[in-house]
Protein backbone atom coordinates (compact mmCIF):
# COMPACT_ATOMS: atom_id res chain seq x y z
CA UNK A 1 0.00 0.00 0.00
CA UNK A 2 1.43 3.41 -0.95
CA UNK A 3 -0.53 5.15 1.55
CA UNK A 4 -2.98 4.29 4.21
CA UNK A 5 -4.70 7.01 6.50
CA UNK A 6 -7.49 8.16 8.18
CA UNK A 7 -7.83 11.62 8.83
CA UNK A 8 -10.32 14.36 10.52
CA UNK A 9 -11.92 15.70 7.80
CA UNK A 10 -12.24 19.11 8.76
CA UNK A 11 -8.11 19.16 9.12
CA UNK A 12 -8.18 17.63 4.91
CA UNK A 13 -10.86 20.09 4.46
CA UNK A 14 -8.87 23.35 5.70
CA UNK A 15 -5.26 22.11 4.01
CA UNK A 16 -7.34 21.66 0.77
CA UNK A 17 -8.16 25.27 0.96
CA UNK A 18 -5.18 26.15 2.12
CA UNK A 19 -3.65 24.52 -1.03
CA UNK A 20 -6.69 25.51 -3.63
CA UNK A 21 -5.96 28.89 -2.55
CA UNK A 22 -3.19 29.15 -5.20
CA UNK A 23 -3.33 26.09 -7.85
CA UNK A 24 -5.83 23.97 -9.40
CA UNK A 25 -3.58 20.53 -9.11
CA UNK A 26 0.02 19.91 -7.54
CA UNK A 27 2.00 17.18 -7.49
CA UNK A 28 1.88 16.03 -3.48
CA UNK A 29 4.79 14.07 -1.36
CA UNK A 30 4.30 11.22 0.84
CA UNK A 31 6.29 9.48 2.93
CA UNK A 32 6.72 8.14 6.27
CA UNK A 33 6.88 12.03 8.01
CA UNK A 34 3.31 13.30 6.39
CA UNK A 35 2.87 14.61 3.09
CA UNK A 36 4.11 18.02 1.66
CA UNK A 37 3.62 20.38 -1.57
CA UNK A 38 5.19 22.97 -3.36
CA UNK A 39 3.60 24.88 -6.11
CA UNK A 40 3.27 28.26 -8.00
CA UNK A 41 0.11 29.62 -9.40
CA UNK A 42 0.58 29.55 -12.87
CA UNK A 43 1.14 33.20 -13.15
CA UNK A 44 4.67 32.77 -10.76
CA UNK A 45 3.38 35.38 -8.62
CA UNK A 46 2.72 32.84 -5.45
CA UNK A 47 4.29 30.20 -4.42
CA UNK A 48 2.87 27.92 -1.36
CA UNK A 49 5.08 25.04 0.59
CA UNK A 50 2.78 23.13 2.30
CA UNK A 51 3.32 20.21 4.95
CA UNK A 52 1.04 18.08 7.31
CA UNK A 53 3.02 15.69 9.75
CA UNK A 54 1.69 12.80 10.44
CA UNK A 55 0.76 13.10 13.65
CA UNK A 56 -2.11 15.22 11.94
CA UNK A 57 -3.96 11.78 11.51
CA UNK A 58 -5.48 9.58 13.37
CA UNK A 59 -3.60 7.11 11.43
CA UNK A 60 -1.20 7.07 8.73
CA UNK A 61 1.47 5.03 6.49
CA UNK A 62 3.25 5.84 3.98
CA UNK A 63 6.08 5.22 1.45
CA UNK A 64 8.02 7.34 -0.30
CA UNK A 65 5.59 8.40 -3.48
CA UNK A 66 4.63 11.89 -5.46
CA UNK A 67 0.76 11.84 -6.47
CA UNK A 68 -1.19 14.15 -8.96
CA UNK A 69 -3.79 15.88 -7.44
CA UNK A 70 -6.09 17.64 -9.18
CA UNK A 71 -7.26 20.17 -6.32
CA UNK A 72 -9.79 21.68 -7.85
CA UNK A 73 -12.17 18.68 -8.13
CA UNK A 74 -10.81 17.11 -4.82
CA UNK A 75 -11.81 20.58 -3.25
CA UNK A 76 -15.33 20.02 -4.88
CA UNK A 77 -15.94 16.27 -3.91
CA UNK A 78 -15.44 17.61 -0.34
CA UNK A 79 -17.52 20.36 -0.15
CA UNK A 80 -20.38 18.53 0.79
CA UNK A 81 -17.92 16.23 4.06
CA UNK A 82 -19.39 17.48 7.15
CA UNK A 83 -16.87 18.29 9.81
CA UNK A 84 -15.60 16.37 12.36
CA UNK A 85 -16.23 12.80 10.67
CA UNK A 86 -13.01 11.01 10.14
CA UNK A 87 -12.38 10.39 6.58
CA UNK A 88 -10.24 7.24 5.21
CA UNK A 89 -7.92 7.75 2.55
CA UNK A 90 -5.81 4.55 0.60
CA UNK A 91 -3.89 4.63 -2.21
CA UNK A 92 -2.61 0.85 -3.56
CA UNK A 93 0.91 0.40 -4.83
CA UNK A 94 0.87 1.69 -8.86
CA UNK A 95 -2.56 3.29 -8.12
CA UNK A 96 -3.81 5.68 -10.18
CA UNK A 97 -7.14 5.88 -8.53
CA UNK A 98 -7.28 6.91 -4.53
CA UNK A 99 -9.81 5.59 -2.65
CA UNK A 100 -11.47 7.95 -0.22
CA UNK A 101 -14.79 6.98 1.99
CA UNK A 102 -16.82 9.08 4.54
CA UNK A 103 -19.85 9.08 5.82
CA UNK A 104 -21.10 6.06 4.00
CA UNK A 105 -19.81 7.06 0.78
CA UNK A 106 -16.70 5.28 -1.35
CA UNK A 107 -14.82 7.54 -3.53
CA UNK A 108 -12.50 6.61 -6.09
CA UNK A 109 -10.46 9.85 -7.58
CA UNK A 110 -8.31 9.33 -10.65
CA UNK A 111 -5.37 11.00 -10.07
CA UNK A 112 -3.07 12.87 -12.68
CA UNK A 113 -0.19 12.00 -14.02
CA UNK A 114 2.76 13.68 -12.03
CA UNK A 115 5.39 14.13 -14.73
CA UNK A 116 1.98 16.39 -16.56
CA UNK A 117 2.14 18.75 -13.31
CA UNK A 118 4.82 21.55 -13.11
CA UNK A 119 7.64 20.43 -11.32
CA UNK A 120 8.07 21.70 -7.47
CA UNK A 121 9.86 25.33 -7.56
CA UNK A 122 13.23 25.47 -6.13
CA UNK A 123 13.09 27.09 -2.59
CA UNK A 124 13.59 31.21 -3.34
CA UNK A 125 16.76 32.87 -1.88
CA UNK A 126 14.93 35.86 -0.10
CA UNK A 127 15.93 38.19 2.99
CA UNK A 128 13.40 39.46 4.37
CA UNK A 129 14.43 41.76 7.22
CA UNK A 130 11.07 43.10 8.28
CA UNK A 131 9.21 40.31 10.51
CA UNK A 132 5.99 40.62 13.05
CA UNK A 133 3.45 38.18 14.15
CA UNK A 134 -0.33 39.15 13.71
CA UNK A 135 -3.61 37.71 14.37
CA UNK A 136 -5.11 35.51 11.10
CA UNK A 137 -8.27 37.17 11.80
CA UNK A 138 -6.90 40.60 12.28
CA UNK A 139 -4.96 40.47 8.64
CA UNK A 140 -7.89 38.67 6.48
CA UNK A 141 -9.91 41.74 8.07
CA UNK A 142 -7.68 44.60 7.20
CA UNK A 143 -7.38 42.39 3.60
CA UNK A 144 -10.96 43.06 2.99
CA UNK A 145 -11.22 46.04 3.96
CA UNK A 146 -8.91 46.50 1.96
CA UNK A 147 -10.26 44.98 -1.40
CA UNK A 148 -13.77 47.58 -0.86
CA UNK A 149 -11.57 50.05 -2.02
CA UNK A 150 -8.86 48.87 -4.00
CA UNK A 151 -7.39 46.06 -6.08
CA UNK A 152 -3.73 46.83 -4.31
CA UNK A 153 -2.53 47.02 -0.61
CA UNK A 154 1.22 48.37 0.70
CA UNK A 155 2.07 46.45 3.33
CA UNK A 156 5.10 48.25 5.67
CA UNK A 157 6.96 48.79 8.86
CA UNK A 158 8.03 51.95 10.09
CA UNK A 159 10.73 51.49 12.63
CA UNK A 160 10.57 54.78 14.26
CA UNK A 161 7.15 54.70 15.39
CA UNK A 162 7.04 51.21 15.51
CA UNK A 163 4.08 50.06 13.81
CA UNK A 164 3.32 47.92 11.09
CA UNK A 165 0.84 49.39 8.43
CA UNK A 166 -1.52 48.32 5.62
CA UNK A 167 -2.40 50.97 2.94
CA UNK A 168 -5.20 50.74 0.40
CA UNK A 169 -5.27 53.64 -2.27
CA UNK A 170 -8.21 53.34 -4.60
CA UNK A 171 -9.36 56.29 -7.00
CA UNK A 172 -11.51 58.02 -4.84
CA UNK A 173 -10.94 56.63 -1.30
CA UNK A 174 -8.14 55.40 1.43
CA UNK A 175 -7.69 53.24 3.97
CA UNK A 176 -4.84 52.75 6.27
CA UNK A 177 -4.77 50.66 9.27
CA UNK A 178 -2.01 50.60 11.52
CA UNK A 179 -1.00 48.19 14.24
CA UNK A 180 1.40 49.24 17.16
CA UNK A 181 3.12 47.31 19.51
CA UNK A 182 -0.18 46.03 21.55
CA UNK A 183 -1.61 44.48 18.79
CA UNK A 184 1.48 42.87 16.49
CA UNK A 185 4.78 41.45 18.05
CA UNK A 186 7.67 42.51 16.45
CA UNK A 187 10.76 40.13 15.56
CA UNK A 188 12.16 42.38 14.01
CA UNK A 189 10.79 46.04 13.43
CA UNK A 190 12.70 46.98 10.23
CA UNK A 191 12.15 48.87 7.46
CA UNK A 192 9.67 47.46 4.91
CA UNK A 193 7.16 48.65 2.36
CA UNK A 194 6.02 46.71 -0.89
CA UNK A 195 2.57 46.81 -2.66
CA UNK A 196 0.46 43.53 -3.29
CA UNK A 197 -2.28 42.47 -5.28
CA UNK A 198 -5.61 42.04 -3.12
CA UNK A 199 -6.85 39.50 -6.16
CA UNK A 200 -4.01 36.92 -4.49
CA UNK A 201 -4.63 38.03 -0.84
CA UNK A 202 -7.93 37.74 -0.45
CA UNK A 203 -8.23 34.17 -1.27
CA UNK A 204 -4.74 33.61 1.00
CA UNK A 205 -6.45 35.63 3.94
CA UNK A 206 -9.28 33.03 4.12
CA UNK A 207 -7.05 30.44 4.63
CA UNK A 208 -5.29 32.57 7.17
CA UNK A 209 -7.89 34.03 9.48
CA UNK A 210 -8.32 30.47 10.84
CA UNK A 211 -4.61 30.70 12.21
CA UNK A 212 -4.68 32.17 15.68
CA UNK A 213 -0.94 33.87 14.48
CA UNK A 214 0.67 34.93 11.41
CA UNK A 215 4.35 35.13 10.99
CA UNK A 216 4.61 37.73 7.67
CA UNK A 217 8.04 38.55 6.53
CA UNK A 218 8.70 41.98 4.94
CA UNK A 219 11.56 43.80 2.31
CA UNK A 220 11.24 46.53 0.45
CA UNK A 221 9.48 45.93 -3.11
CA UNK A 222 10.48 42.73 -2.01
CA UNK A 223 7.99 39.11 -1.63
CA UNK A 224 5.79 38.91 1.31
CA UNK A 225 6.16 35.66 3.26
CA UNK A 226 3.15 34.44 5.24
CA UNK A 227 4.13 31.41 7.70
CA UNK A 228 1.08 29.93 9.89
CA UNK A 229 0.51 26.98 11.38
CA UNK A 230 -2.89 24.47 11.09
CA UNK A 231 -4.19 21.58 12.57
CA UNK A 232 -3.31 22.09 15.75
CA UNK A 233 0.25 22.83 14.78
CA UNK A 234 0.74 19.56 12.67
CA UNK A 235 0.23 21.45 9.63
CA UNK A 236 2.36 23.96 8.21
CA UNK A 237 2.17 27.11 5.73
CA UNK A 238 3.86 29.54 3.61
CA UNK A 239 2.46 31.63 0.86
CA UNK A 240 5.09 33.48 -0.67
CA UNK A 241 3.66 36.70 -2.68
CA UNK A 242 5.17 38.50 -5.47
CA UNK A 243 5.38 42.43 -5.31
CA UNK A 244 3.37 44.86 -7.58
CA UNK A 245 5.71 47.47 -8.81
CA UNK A 246 4.67 50.64 -6.89
CA UNK A 247 3.53 53.47 -9.59
CA UNK A 248 4.89 57.14 -8.99
CA UNK B 1 4.89 18.93 -41.71
CA UNK B 2 4.51 15.85 -39.20
CA UNK B 3 3.19 12.70 -39.49
CA UNK B 4 -0.05 11.00 -40.26
CA UNK B 5 -0.62 9.24 -36.88
CA UNK B 6 -4.25 10.41 -35.97
CA UNK B 7 -5.89 7.60 -36.92
CA UNK B 8 -4.59 5.49 -33.83
CA UNK B 9 -4.28 9.13 -31.36
CA UNK B 10 -7.89 9.86 -32.00
CA UNK B 11 -8.32 7.81 -28.72
CA UNK B 12 -6.18 9.04 -26.71
CA UNK B 13 -6.88 12.77 -26.94
CA UNK B 14 -8.77 14.70 -24.16
CA UNK B 15 -10.26 18.15 -24.10
CA UNK B 16 -8.42 20.55 -21.77
CA UNK B 17 -9.60 23.78 -20.25
CA UNK B 18 -7.22 26.82 -20.73
CA UNK B 19 -7.23 27.45 -17.16
CA UNK B 20 -5.33 24.13 -16.26
CA UNK B 21 -2.75 24.97 -18.89
CA UNK B 22 -0.79 27.36 -16.69
CA UNK B 23 3.11 27.23 -16.39
CA UNK B 24 5.86 27.00 -18.72
CA UNK B 25 5.13 25.76 -22.39
CA UNK B 26 8.09 25.36 -24.54
CA UNK B 27 6.45 25.66 -28.49
CA UNK B 28 7.86 24.12 -31.78
CA UNK B 29 8.12 27.84 -33.02
CA UNK B 30 8.21 25.96 -36.59
CA UNK B 31 5.18 25.16 -36.36
CA UNK B 32 3.60 27.99 -34.75
CA UNK B 33 5.36 30.24 -37.66
CA UNK B 34 3.71 27.87 -40.32
CA UNK B 35 0.41 27.79 -38.79
CA UNK B 36 0.55 32.06 -38.70
CA UNK B 37 1.44 32.18 -42.49
CA UNK B 38 -0.98 29.77 -43.57
CA UNK B 39 -3.45 31.09 -41.45
CA UNK B 40 -3.25 34.72 -41.40
CA UNK B 41 -4.45 36.03 -44.64
CA UNK B 42 -7.27 37.41 -46.53
CA UNK B 43 -9.59 35.98 -48.12
CA UNK B 44 -7.77 35.58 -51.36
CA UNK B 45 -4.91 34.15 -49.70
CA UNK B 46 -2.54 37.57 -49.69
CA UNK B 47 -1.10 37.39 -46.25
CA UNK B 48 -0.65 40.47 -43.78
CA UNK B 49 1.65 42.95 -45.38
CA UNK B 50 2.99 46.21 -44.14
CA UNK B 51 3.12 49.00 -46.65
CA UNK B 52 6.81 48.13 -48.16
CA UNK B 53 5.39 44.52 -49.25
CA UNK B 54 6.91 42.71 -46.13
CA UNK B 55 5.02 39.78 -44.68
CA UNK B 56 3.75 40.25 -40.91
CA UNK B 57 1.00 37.65 -41.02
CA UNK B 58 3.66 35.67 -38.30
CA UNK B 59 4.37 38.38 -36.18
CA UNK B 60 0.40 39.33 -35.92
CA UNK B 61 0.42 35.63 -34.51
CA UNK B 62 3.07 35.86 -32.07
CA UNK B 63 1.74 39.08 -30.74
CA UNK B 64 -1.77 38.29 -29.97
CA UNK B 65 -0.79 34.67 -29.41
CA UNK B 66 1.41 35.38 -26.64
CA UNK B 67 -0.90 37.58 -24.97
CA UNK B 68 -3.23 35.24 -24.73
CA UNK B 69 -1.08 32.93 -23.18
CA UNK B 70 0.69 35.38 -20.45
CA UNK B 71 -3.23 36.07 -19.42
CA UNK B 72 -4.20 31.98 -19.12
CA UNK B 73 -0.85 31.68 -16.98
CA UNK B 74 1.06 30.62 -19.93
CA UNK B 75 4.76 31.08 -20.00
CA UNK B 76 5.92 30.29 -23.40
CA UNK B 77 9.44 29.53 -24.70
CA UNK B 78 10.25 29.22 -28.30
CA UNK B 79 12.20 26.91 -29.51
CA UNK B 80 14.14 27.00 -33.19
CA UNK B 81 14.84 24.78 -35.34
CA UNK B 82 18.64 24.14 -36.07
CA UNK B 83 20.37 22.71 -39.09
CA UNK B 84 18.20 19.43 -39.99
CA UNK B 85 19.69 15.96 -40.22
CA UNK B 86 21.39 15.44 -43.50
CA UNK B 87 18.44 12.57 -44.38
CA UNK B 88 15.97 15.24 -44.01
CA UNK B 89 17.08 16.30 -46.84
CA UNK B 90 15.25 14.87 -49.99
CA UNK B 91 12.07 16.21 -47.58
CA UNK B 92 12.65 19.41 -47.41
CA UNK B 93 13.65 19.69 -51.49
CA UNK B 94 10.00 17.88 -51.80
CA UNK B 95 8.57 20.94 -49.75
CA UNK B 96 10.28 23.55 -51.54
CA UNK B 97 9.12 22.43 -55.26
CA UNK B 98 5.58 21.62 -53.96
CA UNK B 99 5.69 25.52 -52.31
CA UNK B 100 6.96 26.86 -56.00
CA UNK B 101 4.00 25.44 -57.53
CA UNK B 102 1.21 26.22 -55.06
CA UNK B 103 2.79 29.74 -55.55
CA UNK B 104 2.15 29.68 -59.00
CA UNK B 105 -1.13 28.06 -58.76
CA UNK B 106 -2.20 30.93 -56.30
CA UNK B 107 -1.41 33.39 -59.38
CA UNK B 108 -2.95 31.96 -62.00
CA UNK B 109 -6.51 30.89 -59.43
CA UNK B 110 -6.43 34.46 -58.97
CA UNK B 111 -5.89 35.63 -62.19
CA UNK B 112 -9.04 33.47 -63.01
CA UNK B 113 -10.68 35.43 -59.74
CA UNK B 114 -11.27 31.72 -58.23
CA UNK B 115 -10.74 33.29 -54.55
CA UNK B 116 -11.38 29.81 -53.11
CA UNK B 117 -8.36 28.24 -54.75
CA UNK B 118 -6.55 31.40 -54.19
CA UNK B 119 -6.08 30.71 -50.60
CA UNK B 120 -6.02 27.71 -50.42
CA UNK B 121 -2.49 27.87 -53.07
CA UNK B 122 -1.29 30.76 -51.34
CA UNK B 123 -1.75 28.72 -46.87
CA UNK B 124 0.40 25.75 -49.25
CA UNK B 125 2.75 28.24 -50.52
CA UNK B 126 3.58 29.87 -47.13
CA UNK B 127 8.12 29.76 -46.48
CA UNK B 128 9.74 30.28 -43.33
CA UNK B 129 12.40 32.33 -44.54
CA UNK B 130 15.53 34.33 -42.93
CA UNK B 131 12.72 37.61 -42.67
CA UNK B 132 10.35 35.83 -40.65
CA UNK B 133 12.56 33.62 -38.33
CA UNK B 134 14.81 36.72 -37.52
CA UNK B 135 11.65 39.33 -37.38
CA UNK B 136 9.62 36.90 -35.16
CA UNK B 137 12.95 36.70 -33.04
CA UNK B 138 12.98 39.92 -32.48
CA UNK B 139 9.26 40.23 -31.47
CA UNK B 140 9.80 37.93 -28.93
CA UNK B 141 13.12 39.85 -27.47
CA UNK B 142 11.15 42.41 -27.20
CA UNK B 143 8.09 40.92 -25.41
CA UNK B 144 10.38 39.15 -23.06
CA UNK B 145 9.85 35.83 -24.20
CA UNK B 146 12.44 33.51 -24.24
CA UNK B 147 13.95 31.91 -27.52
CA UNK B 148 16.07 28.62 -27.59
CA UNK B 149 18.03 27.22 -30.49
CA UNK B 150 17.74 23.79 -31.06
CA UNK B 151 21.00 21.70 -32.59
CA UNK B 152 18.52 20.51 -34.36
CA UNK B 153 15.05 19.76 -34.85
CA UNK B 154 13.71 22.17 -32.75
CA UNK B 155 10.58 19.34 -31.93
CA UNK B 156 13.17 17.20 -30.10
CA UNK B 157 14.74 19.91 -28.33
CA UNK B 158 10.97 20.91 -26.95
CA UNK B 159 10.39 17.37 -25.88
CA UNK B 160 13.36 16.89 -24.15
CA UNK B 161 12.39 20.22 -21.72
CA UNK B 162 9.26 18.71 -21.14
CA UNK B 163 11.05 15.38 -20.72
CA UNK B 164 13.53 17.00 -18.07
CA UNK B 165 10.76 18.95 -16.56
CA UNK B 166 11.82 22.48 -17.57
CA UNK B 167 8.28 22.94 -19.58
CA UNK B 168 5.08 21.38 -18.14
CA UNK B 169 3.88 20.70 -21.76
CA UNK B 170 5.10 21.14 -25.60
CA UNK B 171 2.85 22.68 -28.17
CA UNK B 172 2.71 21.61 -31.64
CA UNK B 173 -0.11 20.49 -34.04
CA UNK B 174 2.26 17.60 -35.10
CA UNK B 175 2.21 14.54 -33.48
CA UNK B 176 6.05 13.81 -34.11
CA UNK B 177 6.78 15.14 -30.53
CA UNK B 178 5.32 12.11 -29.25
CA UNK B 179 8.06 10.23 -31.37
CA UNK B 180 10.84 12.63 -29.94
CA UNK B 181 9.39 11.78 -26.00
CA UNK B 182 7.34 14.48 -24.85
CA UNK B 183 5.42 12.94 -22.24
CA UNK B 184 2.39 15.72 -23.18
CA UNK B 185 1.50 17.38 -26.09
CA UNK B 186 -1.42 19.98 -25.86
CA UNK B 187 -2.77 21.14 -29.30
CA UNK B 188 -4.90 23.46 -30.77
CA UNK B 189 -4.10 26.33 -28.57
CA UNK B 190 -5.07 28.70 -31.12
CA UNK B 191 -6.60 32.41 -30.29
CA UNK B 192 -9.59 32.24 -32.10
CA UNK B 193 -10.43 28.80 -31.62
CA UNK B 194 -11.51 28.57 -35.16
CA UNK B 195 -9.26 27.34 -37.67
CA UNK B 196 -10.37 26.11 -41.30
CA UNK B 197 -9.81 22.48 -42.78
CA UNK B 198 -10.92 21.72 -46.13
CA UNK B 199 -12.19 25.21 -46.73
CA UNK B 200 -14.47 24.79 -43.74
CA UNK B 201 -14.38 26.70 -40.61
CA UNK B 202 -14.17 24.60 -37.45
CA UNK B 203 -14.26 25.36 -33.70
CA UNK B 204 -11.21 23.53 -32.21
CA UNK B 205 -10.82 23.33 -28.42
CA UNK B 206 -7.63 22.63 -26.97
CA UNK B 207 -6.69 18.78 -26.66
CA UNK B 208 -4.12 17.32 -24.72
CA UNK B 209 -2.26 13.70 -25.08
CA UNK B 210 -0.09 12.16 -22.82
CA UNK B 211 2.60 9.82 -24.50
CA UNK B 212 2.42 6.98 -20.93
CA UNK B 213 -1.51 6.88 -22.08
CA UNK B 214 -1.33 6.29 -26.07
CA UNK B 215 2.11 3.45 -25.28
CA UNK B 216 -0.12 1.90 -22.30
CA UNK B 217 -3.23 2.24 -24.37
CA UNK B 218 -1.88 0.88 -27.66
CA UNK B 219 0.18 -1.41 -25.98
CA UNK B 220 3.48 -0.69 -27.64
CA UNK B 221 6.81 1.45 -26.48
CA UNK B 222 7.55 4.68 -27.45
CA UNK B 223 10.12 2.95 -30.04
CA UNK B 224 7.14 0.70 -31.66
CA UNK B 225 5.35 4.26 -32.40
CA UNK B 226 8.33 5.58 -34.03
CA UNK B 227 8.27 2.36 -35.94
CA UNK B 228 4.67 2.77 -36.76
CA UNK B 229 5.58 6.49 -37.80
CA UNK B 230 8.15 5.15 -40.09
CA UNK B 231 6.01 2.84 -41.82
CA UNK B 232 3.32 5.71 -42.28
CA UNK B 233 6.00 8.14 -43.55
CA UNK B 234 7.96 10.81 -41.44
CA UNK B 235 9.71 14.35 -42.35
CA UNK B 236 12.45 11.63 -42.75
CA UNK B 237 11.59 9.10 -44.79
CA UNK B 238 8.43 8.61 -47.20
CA UNK B 239 6.72 4.99 -45.95
CA UNK B 240 5.21 2.52 -47.30
CA UNK B 241 2.89 3.46 -50.08
CA UNK B 242 -0.55 1.79 -49.05
CA UNK B 243 0.12 1.38 -45.10
CA UNK B 244 -1.42 3.79 -43.32
CA UNK B 245 -1.32 4.56 -39.16
CA UNK B 246 -4.00 1.75 -38.20
CA UNK B 247 -2.41 -0.78 -40.38
CA UNK B 248 1.47 -0.46 -39.23
CA UNK B 249 0.28 -0.18 -35.90
CA UNK B 250 -1.00 -4.08 -36.42
CA UNK B 251 2.59 -4.83 -38.36
CA UNK B 252 4.35 -3.63 -35.53
CA UNK B 253 1.51 -5.43 -32.84
CA UNK B 254 2.26 -8.70 -35.29
CA UNK B 255 6.55 -7.89 -34.68
CA UNK B 256 6.65 -7.62 -38.49
CA UNK B 257 8.12 -4.28 -38.93
CA UNK B 258 11.55 -5.61 -39.84
CA UNK B 259 10.63 -8.04 -42.51
CA UNK B 260 8.16 -5.44 -43.75
CA UNK B 261 10.46 -2.73 -43.94
CA UNK B 262 13.17 -4.75 -45.32
CA UNK B 263 10.59 -5.53 -48.30
CA UNK B 264 8.97 -2.40 -49.12
CA UNK B 265 11.27 0.27 -48.41
CA UNK B 266 14.89 -1.24 -48.79
CA UNK B 267 16.39 1.92 -49.22
CA UNK B 268 15.47 3.54 -46.21
CA UNK B 269 18.00 3.52 -43.34
CA UNK B 270 15.26 3.32 -40.67
CA UNK B 271 17.71 2.22 -38.17
CA UNK B 272 19.35 6.12 -38.04
CA UNK B 273 15.69 7.31 -38.66
CA UNK B 274 14.78 5.02 -35.29
CA UNK B 275 17.69 6.48 -33.63
CA UNK B 276 17.17 10.59 -34.69
CA UNK B 277 13.67 9.89 -32.74
CA UNK B 278 14.57 8.23 -29.81
CA UNK B 279 18.01 9.82 -28.91
CA UNK B 280 18.20 12.92 -30.94
CA UNK B 281 20.60 16.03 -30.78
CA UNK B 282 19.44 18.22 -28.06
CA UNK B 283 21.19 21.10 -25.73
CA UNK B 284 20.65 21.06 -21.84
CA UNK B 285 22.71 24.25 -21.11
CA UNK B 286 19.90 26.69 -21.70
CA UNK B 287 18.63 29.48 -19.28
CA UNK B 288 15.15 30.19 -19.51
CA UNK B 289 13.86 33.78 -18.38
CA UNK B 290 10.97 36.08 -19.05
CA UNK B 291 11.79 39.70 -18.90
CA UNK B 292 9.26 42.40 -18.75
CA UNK B 293 8.14 43.23 -22.40
CA UNK B 294 9.40 46.27 -23.60
CA UNK B 295 6.48 48.47 -24.40
CA UNK B 296 8.76 51.66 -26.39
CA UNK B 297 10.46 48.64 -28.56
CA UNK B 298 7.49 46.75 -29.63
CA UNK B 299 5.14 49.70 -30.52
CA UNK B 300 8.23 51.03 -32.75
CA UNK B 301 8.49 47.79 -34.06
CA UNK B 302 5.25 47.40 -35.25
CA UNK B 303 3.12 49.88 -35.73
CA UNK B 304 5.93 52.36 -36.85
CA UNK B 305 8.17 50.03 -39.12
CA UNK B 306 5.24 47.36 -39.79
CA UNK B 307 2.24 49.73 -40.27
CA UNK B 308 0.62 47.73 -37.40
CA UNK B 309 -2.84 49.83 -35.55
CA UNK B 310 -1.45 51.97 -32.43
CA UNK B 311 -4.42 51.18 -30.86
CA UNK B 312 -4.54 47.31 -31.20
CA UNK B 313 -0.91 46.85 -30.13
CA UNK B 314 -1.49 48.85 -27.08
CA UNK B 315 -4.41 47.31 -26.31
CA UNK B 316 -2.55 43.66 -26.41
CA UNK B 317 0.07 45.02 -24.86
CA UNK B 318 -2.04 45.52 -21.44
CA UNK B 319 -2.49 41.69 -21.67
CA UNK B 320 1.12 41.42 -20.76
CA UNK B 321 0.61 42.85 -17.75
CA UNK B 322 2.93 45.97 -18.80
CA UNK B 323 0.52 48.12 -17.41
CA UNK B 324 -0.11 46.26 -13.84
CA UNK B 325 2.75 46.35 -12.46
CA UNK B 326 2.29 42.54 -11.09
CA UNK B 327 5.98 41.02 -10.99
CA UNK B 328 6.66 37.73 -10.71
CA UNK B 329 8.77 35.35 -8.49
CA UNK B 330 11.40 34.53 -10.93
CA UNK B 331 13.53 37.44 -10.04
CA UNK B 332 13.85 35.77 -6.27
CA UNK B 333 14.38 32.30 -7.46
Amino acid sequence: MMLKATIDADILKESIDAISALVTECRLHTDETGISTRAVDTANVAMISFHLKKEAFESFSSTKSELGLDIAKIKNIFGMMGKENLLALELPDEGHKLKVSFEGYQYSITLLDPNTIRKDPNIPNINLPGKVVLSGSELNNAIKAAAVVSDKIALGIDPATQTFYMVAEGDTDHIRREFGKTEVNFINGAEARSLFSLDYLKDMGKVMSRAEEVELSLGIDHPANFSFYLAGGNGHVEYLLAPRIEAD
Amino acid sequence: MGVALRDILNDYKTAVGWDSLGGIAALDAHNALYQFLSIIRQPDGTPLMDREGRVTSHLSGILFRTVNFIEKGIKPVYVFDGPPPAFKQETIEHRRSQRKEAGERWQEALERGDTEEAYKQARASSRIDDYVIESSRTLLGLMGIPCIDAPSEGEAQAAHMVITGDARYMVSQDYDTLLFGAPLLVRNLTVSGRRKIHGRTVTLNPEKIILEEVTRGLKISREDLVKVAILVGTDFNSGVKGIGAKTALKIIQKQEFESIAMEKMPDTDYQSIMDFFLNPPVHSDYSLKWDTPDQDGILEMLCETHDFSEERVKKALEGLGVTTGQKTLDAWF
